[in-house]
């Protein structure tokens, strides 16, 4: 009785899942690559499993996350270890075979650009969140951006033949926009050059190596390692000697430490809280994040 | 612990550090690179807990060996050698050796080798990852601490908006209950719904469902003297302590986090609970053991962790006396508070007071529970070196 009922409920669920509307559906580990596949092809179902005040390092492998990526039809994540913690475990608790490494439908973006500061050396418990590979929060580099979009629309007119050319067409209207607009933002941006700041994580490494701003301490005493007092106290003690224009955390960040820091060097106005990307996933919501970054920071002008 | 298994074990840590290395220097993103991890599990037990499994002083909890991968684009596998201290002496056992399908459609998913049984909420999660130092009374109790066996196992993950999975596993049963009656059917078989979802962007859940026909009916024990030193020992069995034909586990995990973001700050729940019926051929129809655990961790800080457990277990041993067989009620409480300091993600160092009341006794007046902890302090070190794979929910 009892196992009529069951089978008679996964035949329901079965039939369920296979009559539901084709429409292609995307699994986006981070929303910046949601915002850049909804740019490229709109009329997909585009979900991110992060949000803009989520630490990407610290996810967890949520049943909500296995079942959005057991009904994927593409996945594109950052790679280089981003999600180590906890994307393989969806891979493996998803059982779709379309979103497995090494298929065409598990789309890795750092596979397309350089990155900068790989860690060399003996990777210890002690080293902290450290990539081997270098660091992954390339998005906030317009021009790495660009290259991604590229080798993504690449990736989707090889894997969806019938959207190809509308996704190419996408992607040249895009790439004009983001091209203009880098002048535009780097026009903007010239007074930050030189400037020296105070951060938090590498998350905006590439925004800084890109405008010219100088990093010259971080509010973690190894990636990923939570600040500590004794290094704020390195860290102020430096800033004594080297006055810095401003203190840049994430809003993922704990607020705490860095609050302290801007109080104790009298830097209140100049501490910054960030969004590390995009906070909603349309289609034009990349150019509106960096829109949005140049201006904050504009306020660190001399 | 021998000066020489140290040794040994140093050696271990050194040549997996390197060889992480290298083997993260060869691959590429997308690869499907093979990895490599140790975990070492080291506490300081002020006192051993009835069914516990950390010896008084020092002692070398669950620690493991860890080697995963995928061999192609239809095939991926993981084998851990586990280890831990035992009345001083290194105990190895292989725990994990199986080979799992990545390319069946419709959601379908087959494993075979040996490996954990994915009944319960914790039983196929790494011990080391655990919020207390020991597992709760339900897995020591029932499952032996950490149950994994040699089987077969088929997964189905409907295609629905929450999660939701249906799975069954085959098992030969030998871990479970290592010395059966002759006249028993040599299998374990399981069955398993897991489902689950979010409730808005800060809190989610998991509830699971569990069942376990134990067609192996574990000897009976002839009786000892109460006041025998051999009732330490068999709290340090892996086997099932208390075994049954049937057995079902409901298990409810609730997660909140700021805006999910469990980086920062993070209030895990769950509660677990577990009946055993059909204990044997000697036992009543209505005779059962049954179990829960509730817990309740706060992560307050990104680098710390406080929490608090509560327990209970109440069983029908059964005993050979005289040629008869009775069966004592025995009833176990055990409170657990903790605090725990993560300064990376690869370590962990907690500080656990766990208290344990007991009652009940056989038909000679002996306790069931002979030596309940009534206060017990741990002070447990986690250290992890190389990969140690994602972890699940």
């Amino acid at each position: 009785m009892l196992i009529k009922a069951l089978s008679g409920a996964l035949i329901a669920l079965w039939l369920l899942g296979s009559t539901q509307a084709k429409a292609i559906t995307v699994f986006a580990c981070e929303p910046e690559w949601a915002a850049l596949t909804k740019a490229l092809m709109p009329e997909a179902i585009v979900r991110s499993a992060t949000t803009h005040l989520q630490d990407p390092h610290h996810i967890e492998a949520r049943p909500s996350l296995i079942a959005q990526l057991r009904g994927a039809d593409f996945a594109i994540c950052t790679g280089a270890e981003l999600e180590a913690g906890w994307l393989p475990m969806l891979q493996e608790r998803a059982g779709n075979p379309k979103v497995q490494n090494g298929q065409p439908g598990m789309f890795f973006a750092a596979e397309h650009v350089t990155l900068i500061d790989p860690f060399k050396g003996a990777i210890t418990p002690f080293s902290g969140d450290v990539h081997a590979q270098g660091n992954p929060h390339f998005h906030t580099d317009p021009q790495r951006v660009k290259l991604v979009a590229k080798a993504l629309a690449l990736r989707l007119g090889q894997l969806f033949p019938s959207n190809k050319a509308q996704v190419d067409q996408n992607l040249a209207t895009f790439d004009a926009e983001l091209s203009r607009k880098i002048v535009m933002w780097e026009k903007q941006a010239a007074a930050l050059k030189g400037r020296p700041v105070i951060t938090q994580h590498a998350s905006f490494a590439y925004l800084w190596a890109w405008l010219g701003l100088k990093p010259i301490a971080d509010l973690e005493p190894r990636p990923g390692v939570p600040p500590t007092a004794s290094h704020l106290e390195k860290v102020m003690a430096l800033s004594k000697t080297q006055q810095p224009a401003g203190i840049i955390i994430a809003q993922h960040h704990d607020p705490k430490p860095g609050r302290w820091l801007a109080n104790n060097l009298g830097l209140e106005g100049k501490l910054l809280i960030l969004p590390a990307t995009v906070s909603d996933e349309q289609a034009g919501s990349i150019i509106r994040w960096f829109d949005q970054l140049i201006a904050q920071l504009g306020g660190l002008a001399k | 612990m021998s000066k020489h298994a140290l040794l040994r074990l140093t050696l271990l840590a050194t040549v997996l550090m390197a060889g992480t290395i290298n083997l993260q220097a060869q691959t590429t993103p997308s690869g499907d690179s093979w990895q490599a991890g140790l975990v070492l599990d080291g506490a300081g037990t002020s006192r051993a807990l009835e069914l516990g499994r950390r010896d008084k002083g020092l002692g070398l909890g669950h620690s493991d060996l860890l080697v995963r991968g995928a061999f192609n684009e239809h095939f991926s596998g993981e084998a851990i050698l586990g280890f831990h201290t035992e009345d001083k002496t290194l105990e190895r056992h292989l725990e994990n050796a199986w080979v799992q399908t990545r390319s069946l459609p419709f959601g379908l998913q087959l494993r075979a080798g040996r490996f954990a049984s994915q009944i319960g909420y914790l039983n196929e999660l790494h011990p080391h990852t655990d919020d207390f130092t020991d597992r709760p009374l339900l897995y020591r109790g029932f499952l032996g601490g950490h149950w994994y066996d040699d089987g077969l196992r088929l997964n189905w993950t409907a295609p629905t908006s929450f999660y939701l999975r249906f799975g069954v596993e085959s098992f030969a049963g030998k871990k479970l209950v290592p010395e059966a009656t002759a006249d028993s059917r040599s299998r374990v078989t399981t069955f398993n719904i897991k489902t689950g979802t979010d409730i808005g962007k800060s809190s989610s859940w998991q509830w699971g469902l569990s069942h376990v026909n134990n067609q192996r009916e574990a000897m009976v024990e002839a009786h000892e003297a109460a006041d025998d030193d051999h009732s330490q020992s068999h709290s340090h069995s892996h086997a099932a302590m208390f075994s049954g034909k049937r057995l079902w586990i409901s298990d409810l995990v609730w997660k909140w986090a700021p805006d999910g973001n469990n980086r920062n700050q993070q209030l895990r729940l769950n509660w677990e609970y577990a009946q055993v019926s059909r204990i044997n051929r000697y036992a009543d129809a209505s005779m059962r053991h049954s179990s829960s655990s509730m817990g309740a961790v706060w992560k307050f800080n990104p680098a710390w962790e406080v929490g608090a457990r509560t327990d209970w277990l109440r069983v029908n041993k059964p005993e050979e006396h005289e040629g008869e067989i009775e069966f004592g009620k025995g009833r176990l409480k055990e409170n657990a508070i903790m605090i725990a300091y993560k300064p990376t993600h690869m370590q962990t160092l907690r500080l656990q007071f766990t208290q344990q009341r007991a009652s009940g006794a056989n038909d000679e007046g002996e306790a069931v529970f002979a030596n309940p902890a009534r206060r017990s302090i741990q002070l447990q070190y986690v250290i992890g070196f190389g990969a140690h794979g994602a972890h699940a929910y």
